[in-house]
């Protein structure tokens, strides 16, 4: 198309896009823009999804963060801690303090903590019932005490992102909260009040995040190459997303690109492809109250005519990276009751239909509703696979696009939720129980990460012990029983294991995605701006 | 009172029921279809105390009617709600994206009118000969394919095969906005002399209006030619011909004039077609214009934020009408007239 | 406001090589759909069942406009596309063009407070994008098809009201109304078997480009994620996945798209020539 051109004209438009296009020719700054399916939120207190954490981690610091390359917690604003049965007592980091100036106090942790469980939204559930109560015991050192032994504790203080009280309450505006009015609800959905390594400059739900330095910084070391401006972009359609790469006008790309836009991006060349693994299942959650999926031969004969194999090969994106890797069980690999040993489950249309042969039903007189999310176009493939294979087995199979919206609210009621849904679901913390409590407690209200509906004793006592045993080998042991017991019930398929796959321009690299040794065990805490390089 | 202010008074005040009606369909509308509000806007992990409080502070437990009565009491003290869904009120968060779309339809208006009468009056004058069918053809082509499918096709030529316009966004990454004043980028860039910004904001809303002013380019132009045509078969035409005008005068000064009219007013009407292609349109640019906000709120029952959004753009299209009729009052007197004899 | 015989009207359509250009069009769109099931090279393709290992493949002799996203023929649906959009078009066209008509011929005959009713309703609906409202609408039922041909036939009745209200104001004061009011019609048979008859040619030149615009509309609405549902072979929801794969796999969205452009082009056309044809005012 362009061979008919002469160069003369060519060069002639280009100097024309140059003259009107001041700001490109005069960027020095080291810029990093990203984007994201979602919007996003800012307060930590109300934030639940991948974009939200990514910009909890940066504006904010919790007590302690995941540990890199290993299990477990590595010390953050915390500096250190000790732990005497029912109390944790943390001393905060010498010479912390909140981008305003503010010194770190003991008194921020508390305010934070009882703002969090007052607004009731977000990583709140992590804590619900387990805390009798938290005190300021000096400037620096702050107290938990628990109701009852509870192993994920620590844990989950990498969701407790730690606000600046002093400033916050010059903003409380008005609500429900007493004393505390609006506890800073609307404020901080639009301003940053933290210790982490970025501020906001400016922040629009619908449209992006502009994030620049903290000027009084002073946790975790930040890369000299780190960027002087973040642009953290929403809702940008794929194809825009992969002609700004090629452009050279956008660095990272989402975790949502089907996989052909990523292949077209690195056969291009021109950017690297990074990988970031960690915590997150993609299940199909099978709704156990709505016939015939509330007998568990009929789920058994769909996780067994599911094909495991076609999924894999739809998700590759180039010989040796794929936007998924095979799960054997419930958890994600790394966690309790993961078996790296065993074998991960294949199609056996003959077993499906002998399990079918059990179930009560007869499946021609039972319609199977499956929905995917309409934000991610990938997962329309996996739906219509499941259309193809469970036709096979008699039933009539409906695929609905929903968006994630009307999904949300969909899934409040197990009566009218669809048969299947294909939802990603992602460790909150680095303890298994941030994800199995959460999807398979018959405890909790219904929402999608709970989807399911299960509803079993055995699965709800070991959830109970997972929770209360702080022995590690044997917590072991109880997730194993776990992992048994819910491939027995077969509540969801185990589809894959997520395996995000980033487009990086080449120049820009996020090392926490590249060395081994610096990888978080969960998603979304790799994503630290301040570790990120930009080539001059 | 002059006649043309009588039928500008009676045009607003049916305008003014015209919108009432409006709101009272979309409330309505809004209101009785499944789904709570309340519970979508609390997300997930919300309890159940939490969204029932929520249901009473907003009314949502009252009857219709009554809520019909509290949206009537907020509306005449100018508050269109508070959106559920961004927490923030939906006049300003009204405010904040339409002035982005406003100037995308504005160009795109203009690129209609330079670009469509001409191109109609082309057609007129060579009635039935190669250049009518080509105008024609490609006036049909252009009303025949969906704002977003033009879209797509210039952003992947013009942006990405041969880069020369950018790919979405109002302005280069670097560049400033100009300061707030209308809203609009290129205006306020103007009032403020910054050249080079408006130049940039420019650049960047060439293809997106095209793209949304394709279709009403073609709309112009096939109006245009048929009542240019139809011009041409009255007798005053012959006239000048007989007097021995060049064929381009005739055109110009006697046939187009008068074929202006009819052409004003479908216009006018075109608006409204406008302002809703321009929400698939600035899908296709990343455009932060009222449309991302208009689909979003849809897909999540905010109440406030649907009825806001649509009377707003229910009230553009009555305003842009009201100010059509005004100019075509003014610049015919003849249906001044006409409209006095016909009430 | 007198209409041509059709004999006139007929030789007039003739002679304009654009019309005849559009009635080829819709016949070929007309017969494609109707023979979709003959025609189109891999019919099982319509539905969900596609061939996982043969993906986003660019066209070649085996499929001439490439495969999809789940390896379905890209070829075999549109033809199924076409056949989905005229039986829509034909649905909402056949729902709402009678209401619009009725309230039209009642509006302009019985004046009074029905006109004022009637054509201030149609006012408050054509003051509203009809894609917004469409927009609405579908924002609070399920996205599917049904759904979305009552969402676009709300929206489109007002058009017709409008329309032979225009025509009837201006016959009813003709000689044959004034006669047949004279020996004693009733008000319906004056409106339908008197005046009626005149709208017609109206009203035929507009169904014609409505098919086309209705096309348009729904396609719009699938773009959004509001529309027909996978894996019905819609056409717009066609364009719109596509797009996501611009400009790599760019068969999928630039086939179906200039499938709607020749389906509607060719009502417009056609249109076009029965306005010239009849002159008609829509």
């Amino acid at each position: 198309m362009t061979r008919s051109i002469s160069p003369g004209f060519l060069a002639g438009t280009s100097i024309l896009a140059a003259a009107l296009l001041p700001g490109l020719a005069t960027a020095q700054e080291r810029v990093l823009r990203l984007d994201e399916s979602a919007v996003g939120e800012i307060d930590p207190a109300k934030g639940t999804d991948y974009a939200d954490t990514v910009l909890a981690v940066n504006l904010y610091e919790p007590l302690v963060y995941p540990a890199q390359g290993e299990a477990g917690v590595q010390p953050w604003l915390a500096s250190d801690w000790t732990i005497d049965g029912l109390t944790y007592e943390f001393t905060l980091r010498d010479g912390a303090s909140f981008a305003s100036g503010n010194p770190v106090t003991a008194g921020d942790v508390v305010w934070s903590f009882e703002r969090l469980m007052a607004m009731g939204q977000g990583p709140a559930s992590l804590f619900e019932g387990r805390v009798e109560g938290v005190e300021a015991v000096d400037d620096s050192t702050v107290r938990f005490t628990l109701t009852e032994p509870f192993a994920p504790f620590l844990s989950a203080l990498v969701q407790l992102s730690v606000i600046d009280s002093t400033l916050a309450q010059e903003h409380l505006g008005e609500g429900p909260y007493g004393e505390n009015g609006g506890y800073a609800s609307d404020w901080i959905s639009a301003n940053s009040a933290g210790s982490g390594a970025y501020i906001i400059a400016e922040h629009d739900p619908q449209i992006e995040t502009v994030l620049v330095p903290n000027p009084n910084y002073d946790g975790d070391p930040v890369d000299p190459a780190a960027p002087e401006q973040v642009t953290y972009r929403y809702s940008l359609e794929a194809s825009t997303v992969r002609a700004l790469m090629s452009r050279g006008e956008h660095d990272v790309t989402s975790q949502w690109l089907p996989p052909e836009v990523l292949k077209a991006l690195n056969e291009e060349g021109g950017v690297h492809l990074e990988t970031e693994p960690g915590g997150t299942g993609e299940y199909i959650m099978l709704n156990t109250r709505r016939a015939p999926l509330d007998d568990v031969n009929c789920r058994r004969a769909l996780s067994l005519a599911y094909d495991y194999g076609t999924t894999l090969h739809l998700l590759t994106v180039t010989e040796g990276v794929a936007q998924g890797i095979p799960m054997s069980g419930p958890m994600p690999q790394g966690f309790y009751g993961s078996d790296p040993e065993r074998r991960a489950p294949t199609q056996d249309m003959q077993a499906a239909q002998e399990a079918l042969a059990e179930c009560q039903y007869d499946p021609a007189e039972y319609p199977l509703d499956i929905a995917w999310i309409a934000e991610v176009p990938a997962r329309e493939r996996i739906a219509l696979l499941m259309q193809a294979t469970f036709s096979q087995l008699g039933f009539q199979v409906n695929v609905t696009r929903t968006p994630w919206a009307l999904i949300t609210q969909q899934v409040t009621d197990p009566e009218t939720a669809p048969h299947a849904i294909e939802i990603a679901i992602s460790a909150r913390t680095p303890d298994p129980d941030s994800l199995a409590y959460n999807m398979f407690s018959s405890t909790l209200p219904p929402t999608w990460i709970s989807s399911t509906y299960l509803a079993d004793e055995e699965v709800d006592r070991l959830l109970e012990e997972g929770r209360s045993e702080t022995d590690p080998e044997a917590r072991a042991a109880i997730y194993d029983a776990l992992s048994d017991r819910l491939r027995d019930l077969a509540p969801g398929i185990w589809a894959y294991e997520a395996n995000p796959v980033y487009a990086l321009r080449n120049g820009v690299s996020l090392p926490n995605l590249e060395q081994d040794d610096r990888r978080f065990a969960i998603s979304g805490y790799g994503m630290l701006f301040k570790d990120a390089q930009i080539d001059g | 009172m002059s006649p043309i202010l009588r039928l500008l008074i009676h045009r607003l005040a049916l305008s003014l029921l015209v919108l009432a009606g409006v709101s009272i369909l979309i409330f309505f509308v809004a209101r009785v279809v499944p789904g709570d509000p309340a519970r979508i806007a609390l997300g997930p992990n919300a309890g159940a105390e939490a969204v029932e409080a929520l249901r009473e502070e907003r009314h949502l437990n009252d009857p219709l009617i009554v809520q019909y009565g509290w949206f009537l009491r907020d509306l005449a003290g100018g508050d269109l709600g508070t959106s559920l869904y961004t927490r923030r009120p939906v006049l300003q968060d009204i405010a904040a994206y339409l002035p982005a779309t406003l100037e995308l339809v504005f160009i795109a208006g203009l690129m209609m009118v330079l670009v469509g009468l001409p191109l109609g009056r082309l057609a007129a004058r060579h009635q039935r000969r190669g250049p009518d069918h080509l105008a024609r053809f490609l006036s049909v082509l252009a009303v025949c394919t969906p704002a977003f499918v033009w879209g797509v096709i210039l952003q992947l030529l013009l942006a990405y095969v041969w880069p020369i316009f950018p790919l979405e966004g109002r302005l280069s990454t670097g560049v400033a906005p100009p300061p707030d004043i209308t809203g609009l980028y290129t205006v306020d860039a103007l009032l403020t002399g910054q050249f080079g910004t408006m130049l940039n904001a420019l650049y960047h809303l060439i293809l997106p209006a095209t793209a949304l002013a394709l279709s009403g380019i073609g709309q112009s132009a096939r109006l245009t030619r048929s009542s240019m045509i139809e011009t041409y078969r009255k007798p005053y035409i012959e006239m000048a011909r007989a007097y021995g005008f060049k064929e381009g005068r005739i055109a110009r000064r006697y046939a187009f004039r008068p074929a202006l009219i009819p052409t004003l007013t479908v216009l006018g009407l075109d608006f409204a077609a406008m302002l809703a292609n321009a929400f698939l349109v600035e899908r296709v640019f990343v455009w932060p214009g009222l449309s991302r906000y208009g689909v979003e709120v849809i897909l999540r029952k905010d109440l406030d934020a649907i009825v806001g959004v649509v009377l707003v753009i229910a009230a553009m299209f009555l305003i842009t009408n009201l100010v059509v009729d005004l100019i075509v009052s003014i610049i015919n007197p003849r249906l001044r007239l006409a409209e006095k004899r016909g009430k | 406001m007198s209409s041509k015989t059709s004999s006139v009207a007929l030789t007039e359509f003739r002679s304009n090589p654009l019309s005849i250009i559009g009635l080829v069009l819709v016949a070929l769109c007309v017969g494609l759909a109707v023979f979709a099931d003959l025609v189109a090279p891999y019919p099982a393709h319509v539905g969900p069942i596609g061939d996982f290992m043969a993906i986003n493949q660019a066209p070649s002799a085996a499929h001439w406009f490439g495969t999809d996203t789940i390896g379905r023929d890209v070829l075999t649906r549109i033809l199924y596309g076409f056949r989905l959009s005229l039986v829509m078009a034909a649905m909402v066209l056949a729902i709402s063009m009678p209401i619009g008509v009725a309230l039209g011929l009642m509006a302009g005959y019985l004046g009074g407070w029905v006109e004022f009713a009637i054509m201030r309703l149609t006012d408050v609906f054509l003051a509203i994008p009809p894609l917004v409202l469409a927009m609405a609408i579908m924002g609070f039922l399920p996205a599917t098809l049904t759904n979305a041909m009552l969402a676009v036939t709300a929206m489109w009745w007002p058009w017709y009201t409008r329309l032979v209200y225009n025509v009837v104001r201006s016959e009813a004061r003709e000689g044959y109304v004034l006669a047949a009011e004279v020996i004693g019609a009733s008000p319906l048979h004056v409106m339908t078997r008197e005046i009626l008859p005149n709208c017609a040619p109206a009203i035929l030149t507009k169904l014609t480009l409505d098919v086309g615009f209705v096309v348009l509309m729904v396609s719009s609405l699938s773009f959004l994620g509001l529309g027909v549902q996978p894996p019905t072979p819609d056409l717009g929801s066609m364009v719109a996945d596509g797009a996501k794969y611009m400009p790599d796999a760019w068969w999928l969205s630039i086939f179906p798209a200039l499938a709607i452009m020749v389906l509607v082009l060719g009502f417009n056309l056609l249109g076009d020539g029965l306005r010239e044809a009849f002159d008609a005012e829509v």
